[in-house]
């Protein structure tokens, strides 16, 4: 990957702090003139889980671009055991170790496949 | 603040608050080398990763940038990624917001500011256990400092550190695995699950589509679908215990 553009990464960085500035202050500061609905509130819970998968299924799946379920895309098998270790003890650190010894590994057999 | 400061009632609960947060210490550490490694690894120089951790200080958003940040996605896109991130303090927000009426908009913007996961869980539980105690703001950014405090200086090392790594050992994966474990609670539900699957399958499809609009399609496709699933399924519904 190429180091992105200067000017591109202060204005992500600029939109970061706005989005986490709103969402932490927001209910804090006009929480008394804003009630959640049941469905809102369901809605704003899923909303991160769906996010994150979102993002991380297409760099888990297709790194590449496109869906790849060989093992010359060791992203996959890393992700799926680091999932089922987090599944059976919500770990951070273990699901980490696992999912970078998992990649790691599959990554050596083959010599030079890391991406 | 200065005031506040010199009364011995407020600083003892700001002291027991930083104390409180201290167990804690050892996951916040992992979590912020794991971040600041990701950051100069997905290709940021050390002075962008750090103005990133010191003014962005949100750990799931940070990371969930990097690939789009990596992937040239315009701002608005990482805007929103990061919104949908963020949900879960909109509800934090609106479930403490009723104990912290008393205090001023420039207290409560930095407390805002500065809260977090760790802060949320603590509060609840402390209210839980003792009712509305006193100088709650004083404890609260106790618990606050301390935590910005740890996570600083491991994301800080993280990024000093991560530019000696070589990136073909892969690190910036670990950042991809670092969000895991905050898709997996909620995936325990139908709607969770659901709703997840459904995001990515559609991410996953329109990866190709300009702007990241598959990204943001998902998003929005799994949150219906979580919905509709949670309205059937009567809210609490667990897929397995």
């Amino acid at each position: 990957m190429n180091s992105a553009a200067t000017i591109d990464v202060l204005l992500a960085i600029a939109s970061l702090v706005l989005a986490t500035y709103v969402t932490r202050a927001g209910m804090l500061l006009v929480g008394d003139r804003l009630s959640l609905s049941r469905h809102v509130e369901a809605a704003l819970r899923f909303a991160p889980a769906c996010a994150l998968t979102a993002l991380v299924l297409p760099e888990v799946l297709g790194p590449s671009g496109s869906l790849d379920l060989s093992l010359a895309n060791a992203r996959w098998p890393a992700a799926l055991a680091s999932a089922t270790f987090l599944l059976w003890r919500n770990n951070m650190l273990g699901g980490i170790a696992i999912g970078m010894a998992v990649y790691t590994l599959i990554a050596l057999f083959k010599l030079g496949g890391l991406s | 603040m200065r005031r506040l400061w010199d009364d011995p009632a407020w600083r003892a609960e700001f002291d027991r608050g930083a104390r409180e947060m201290l167990p804690a210490f050892p996951g916040i550490l992992a979590w912020g080398l794991v971040t600041g490694i990701a950051m100069v690894k997905s290709g940021l120089s050390v002075p962008l990763a750090l103005l990133m951790s010191l003014l962005a200080y949100a750990g799931s958003a940070q990371l969930a940038a990097l690939p789009l940040i990596a992937a040239s996605a315009p701002a608005w896109v990482i805007a929103l990624t990061a919104l949908a991130t963020n949900m879960r303090f909109v509800i934090y927000g609106a479930a403490m917001r009723r104990w912290l009426t008393q205090y001023s908009v420039r207290r409560l913007s930095l407390l805002g500011y500065l809260s977090g996961d760790f802060s949320f869980v603590m509060f609840m539980n402390r209210l839980a256990k003792e009712g509305p105690f006193e100088n709650r703001d004083a404890w609260l950014f106790g618990v606050t400092a301390m935590n910005w405090l740890i996570w600083q200086v491991a994301s800080i090392a993280g990024i000093v550190g991560g530019a000696f790594i070589p990136t073909s050992w892969g690190l910036q994966f670990a950042g991809t695995l670092a969000l895991l474990p905050l898709v997996m609670p909620s995936v325990r539900s139908w709607a969770g699950a659901t709703g997840a699957l459904a995001a990515g399958s559609v991410s996953l499809a329109g990866s190709a589509w300009p702007y990241k609009s598959g990204l943001l399609a998902g998003v929005v496709v799994g949150i219906t679908v979580a919905t509709v699933v949670d309205s059937f399924t009567g809210g609490g519904t667990e897929a397995r215990s």
